[in-house]
């Protein structure tokens, strides 16, 4: 569902820059992102693609002094960029807060996982201890850790992958945010695990009616829980839409690339997969056109010298590519089995 | 660098696994390999993991095994046993039906015949030496010259899809991950092995960059007759790669077979809860329940009969009793479960 | 086992070749502006303390009774002069040969000890790692300014005796280091990969071990000179290094220790000195630490 009319988060232009002078490396480039009210938007992309840069922009994480934000993100009306002290703290966790991809980095080794849900909440609301404490294992059984009553006195280290993995969620949902944010939850995860986790987080969503960002390198984990994917390169969000158009009719060279690269059911004898040539672009030394021209098979003399604008090509489906016109069936011929 | 190569044409195929030849290229016999947890002043060992724990396959000339798992399941801890980097507590491994470190096979004979490539690829590269020194410190090992060996590894990068004139030269962080992993390959190359054991090598590969190597590898394969072992959690990429399919569970085998016949027909239940768990890239066929509900439990203390009977919704009380034993299921296809043995005693044991 | 290759075309190809990873460091190096003028500052004092004969305005053993204790800035003595009637600026350029001697002397042998300790037990573990380690570990229990003045004082006071007491102080900080750095580099895959080769210890040792393991002890030691003149100079200021009249910062501070009250900025010289010194060391050690660090 696309509730643009009342976005909850509004990213406009937002450009990420960490450090200065010849060495300044762009890690985000003009992203513009809405998320709807109970939406849950997947940020897909590789390594350096910008998804965790843009998700850590949004609680303003990144230092001061070596970052420099520029656009606007606005949540529920009010620009992030602008907050400071008292009012950071109190948006932070309170309105919108994060899953972190490694629970045991993200949660303090030497407090128990009840205390650390009960200071959380405690940072917000102005609650009795009891209560607190009340709160914690209510959270605990909302994540479906079993025996919540004993696992509030468990070290994070005392805990399986899973269980912790649930225990940050519980953390993140303590002060009953209204967006959350999960940078790659599941991809610590054993493949059992996962599922069991993004199902949770399914859950949670709809039960909560959050609205979340979900970031992932994984097409897979992207479908399974999003309404919209937004896939990022290089910096940019070079294609928007709902799951289905992303993944059936992708329309960004990129794109088509990663879904039909991905090896899926079993191989005939001599088959090989078709690769996107190339490295990942170097952040600190962009091509001036698009970013993905110098790997993409049908770039032309425009995409190399300028970046394109997106444009819609149908129902909120937008792509930032100059060939729009010569994308619209190449996934067909590309890889059958995905659209089959 | 590499290209589109779907449309390339097929080499002659390989040996299969059913066609296989008498005798295996590489057993592993009745491998265990138990890590004492040391505590205390004099570090006595009070505890053990059972990383592997009683190991039996064979490995044949030109297929590709795929070895599956969740973490703990021991399969990286198999891979350096079978590789020797690890002292199995017992068992052995046996390459054409010698063992290493024998006067019929010494160790570094052994070693220049199976080679492995492992998951990080930086931290598998001497961060000091350059690329072409890297890939020629192994065969200077085995007494080629430096210059001849110099040279080798420079086809050899020429032969992984690096060009020798711009890579060889460079340090390892100058590179990109999918271009260090080529080195690796090539690395593992510079011996003219017979096997090559790749632990988790495209795991941390972008997907964009890990289907050129994969296409590398198979290229490599068909080319030079290359026997692989491919470990690694990607269902997806081993089932696209792998003639056969070892699953692992909490250090021993649960079930092993042809890729096929695993992924349409497994017969352990461990296995179809893992293929279970594998995500349908439809968004109007979302996984609507997990397969299994907690984690794989500890290899430290792993639970007694069937490793597996304490998350399996068919476990009866004979699971609990007794450890299964491999039994053929089908052409090649092996199962550790009381299901699909007679003689079991399990209710749903097929007569 | 292998065979020898035949020539072909791509042999003979010119391959870019990129600069070493020493060349790469100074690159880097050169760049942190704190860290250059901390280098400055070492070597603008070592070549003080080679050229010390031809730009001391004075002898800096001779005094003048008639003349002690002159603050800085008396003409001819732009530095004051010291208790005997020495000229402090001459002393203080002399001072740089002994203290600066005496700073990195012990460093260096105690490089060399402590890592040949580290890098074997972390390298071959096992028994020998527990053997070595725990040695170490005894020696490392006994702070190291107490072990410092208690070898000095059974020994005897003397440059020489000054300078195994250091080194022994010394040895264990590295080998600690250097053995935990050699364990760490053992357990990664370059190692392995290695290994699986079939190249057996030493070699791995020369070729994969010892290249990633000296930078990182080296530096370490580097660290180490700041306090090694701190104590060296404090064991001179109890009498028990460098004996006078032998210039040398830490003993200078003793001696003048008696005109504290009377000639505060003439007391401070040594001890400024001494910092200046120190600190130029660690900032060049900061700096080479993460000139040398690396990443992809």
């Amino acid at each position: 569902m696309t509730t643009t009319s009342d976005p909850v988060l509004d990213i406009r232009g937002l450009t990420v820059t960490f450090g200065g002078g010849p060495k300044a490396v762009r890690a985000l480039d003009g992203v513009d992102l809405t998320l709807g009210r109970g939406e849950v938007i997947a940020l897909l992309g590789e390594s350096g693609s910008g998804k965790s840069v843009t998700l850590r922009s949004i609680l303003r994480l990144h230092p001061p002094k070596r970052s420099r934000i520029e656009g606007s993100i606005k949540v529920e009306g009010v620009d992030v960029t602008t907050l400071e002290g008292r009012a950071l703290e109190a948006f932070r966790g309170k309105t919108v807060s994060m899953v972190f991809q490694e629970p045991m980095l993200a949660m303090d080794p030497v407090y128990t996982v009840g205390q650390q849900i009960m200071e959380a909440v405690r940072n917000h609301e102005s609650i009795s201890a009891a209560d607190a404490r009340a709160r914690a294992l209510e959270m605990l059984t909302l994540v479906r850790i079993p025996s919540p009553e004993r696992r509030l006195q468990a070290y994070p280290h005392e805990m399986s992958g899973g269980m912790r993995q649930r225990a940050m969620i519980a953390l993140a949902l303590s002060s009953k945010p209204r967006i959350l944010l999960a940078d790659e939850p599941t991809t610590a995860l054993d493949a059992t695990v996962q599922v069991q986790v993004l199902l949770l987080l399914r859950e949670l969503q709809r039960e909560l009616g959050l609205s979340m960002i979900f970031v992932t390198h994984d097409i897979s984990v992207a479908v399974e829980v999003a309404d919209r994917i937004a896939v990022m390169y290089a910096g940019r969000i070079v294609e928007t839409g709902t799951v289905r158009d992303v993944i059936r009719r992708p329309r960004h060279p990129y794109t088509i690339g990663l879904l039909s690269t991905r090896a899926h059911g079993g191989r005939l004898e001599g088959h090989r997969l078709p690769a996107i040539p190339g490295s990942p672009p170097d952040l600190a030394n962009l091509p001036p056109g698009c970013a993905f021209a110098p790997r993409c098979a049908i770039a032309a003399e425009a995409c190399r010298a300028s970046v394109p604008e997106a444009v819609d090509v149908g129902g909120g489906h937008r792509v930032r590519c100059f060939r729009t016109a010569d994308t619209a069936n190449r996934i067909a011929a590309l890889a059958p089995a995905v659209t089959s | 660098m590499e290209l589109d190569t779907a449309t390339k044409p097929a080499p002659a195929p390989p040996p299969t696994a059913q066609e296989a030849p008498a005798h295996p290229l590489l057993e592993a016999v009745e491998l265990v390999k138990h890590f004492p947890i040391k505590s205390g002043l004099f570090g006595r060992a009070n505890a053990v993991v059972r990383a592997v724990d009683g190991i039996d396959f064979s490995l044949y000339a030109g297929e590709t095994l795929g070895i599956v798992g969740e973490s703990g399941c021991g399969k990286s801890t198999t891979a350096r046993v079978l590789m020797n980097l690890i002292k199995p507590d017992s068992g052995n491994v046996l390459l054409n039906g010698r063992a290493p470190g024998t006067p019929e096979l010494s160790l570094k004979d052994f070693r220049a015949q199976v080679q492995m490539v492992f998951q990080d690829s930086y931290a598998s590269l001497n961060p000091r030496l350059t690329v072409e020194d890297s890939i020629a410190y192994g065969p200077t090992v085995h007494g080629l010259s430096s210059t001849d060996a110099v040279r080798r590894a420079r086809r050899l990068l020429d032969r992984v899809g690096l060009d020798p004139r711009r890579f060889a030269g460079r340090y390892p962080h100058e590179l990109s991950g999918g271009q260090r992993q080529r080195v690796n390959i090539a690395r593992a190359l510079a011996l003219e092995p017979k096997v090559i054991i790749l632990d988790e090598a495209v795991s941390a590969l972008d997907k964009s960059v890990e289907a050129q190597v994969l296409n590398l590898l198979l290229d490599l394969k068909d080319e030079i007759g290359l026997t692989y072992i491919f470990i690694s959690h990607d269902l997806e990429v081993v089932r696209f790669i792998a003639n056969r399919v070892m699953v692992m569970y909490l250090g021993r085998v649960a079930e092993i077979g042809p890729t096929d016949a695993l992924y349409t027909g497994g017969r352990h239940p461990y296995t179809n809860a893992l293929l279970g768990s594998m995500l349908s890239m439809n968004p109007d066929e979302r996984t609507m329940e997990a397969p299994l509900a907690g984690d794989p439990p500890n290899p430290i203390d792993p639970p007694p009969g069937c490793r597996f009977h304490t998350r399996c919704a068919m476990a009866e009380s004979v699971c609990s009793a007794k450890m299964p034993t491999l039994t053929v299921t089908g052409a090649g296809h092996f199962a550790a479960c009381h299901m699909v043995d007679p003689t079991s005693g399990h209710s749903k044991a097929a007569a | 086992m292998v065979q020898a290759v035949a020539t072909l075309p791509i042999d003979d190809v010119a391959i870019e070749r990129s600069p070493g990873y020493w060349v790469t460091v100074w690159r880097r190096f050169r760049r942190d502006p704190v860290a250059m003028v901390a280098l400055g500052v070492i070597l603008l004092l070592i070549l003080i303390a080679i050229l010390a004969p031809y730009i001391t305005p004075h002898d800096p053993y001779r005094g003048a009774t008639l003349r002690r204790l002159r603050p800085p800035g008396t003409p001819g003595h732009w530095l004051g002069t010291d208790e005997l009637g020495r000229d402090m600026l001459s002393r203080l350029i002399y001072g740089a040969r002994l203290s600066l001697f005496m700073g990195v002397t012990p460093v260096f042998l105690a490089l060399f000890i402590g890592s040949a300790i580290g890098i074997t037990a972390g390298y071959v573990g096992g028994w020998v790692n527990t053997i070595l380690m725990r040695t170490i570990d005894i020696i490392f229990a006994f702070p190291s300014v107490l072990l410092a003045i208690a070898l000095s004082g059974a020994m005897g006071a003397g440059i020489v005796n000054g300078l195994i007491s250091l080194t022994v102080v010394f040895i264990p900080p590295i080998a600690r280091i250097a053995e935990s750095v050699t364990t760490s580099v053992r357990g990664l895959d370059y190692v392995e990969a290695a290994r699986a080769s079939g190249a057996g210890a030493l070699s791995i040792v020369r070729k994969h071990v010892l290249g990633n393991v000296l930078g990182p002890i080296f530096v370490y030691g580097m660290s180490l000179i700041a306090v090694s003149m701190i104590l060296a100079s404090g064991l001179s200021f109890l009498g028990l290094g460098v004996r006078p009249p032998e210039p040398e910062w830490g003993l200078m501070l003793n001696t003048l220790r008696t005109a504290l009250y009377t000639q505060p900025m003439l007391c401070a010289l040594p001890g400024i000195m001494i910092f200046i010194t120190s600190i130029s060391f660690n900032l060049l050690t900061d700096g080479l630490r993460s000139a040398m660090d690396i990443k992809a």
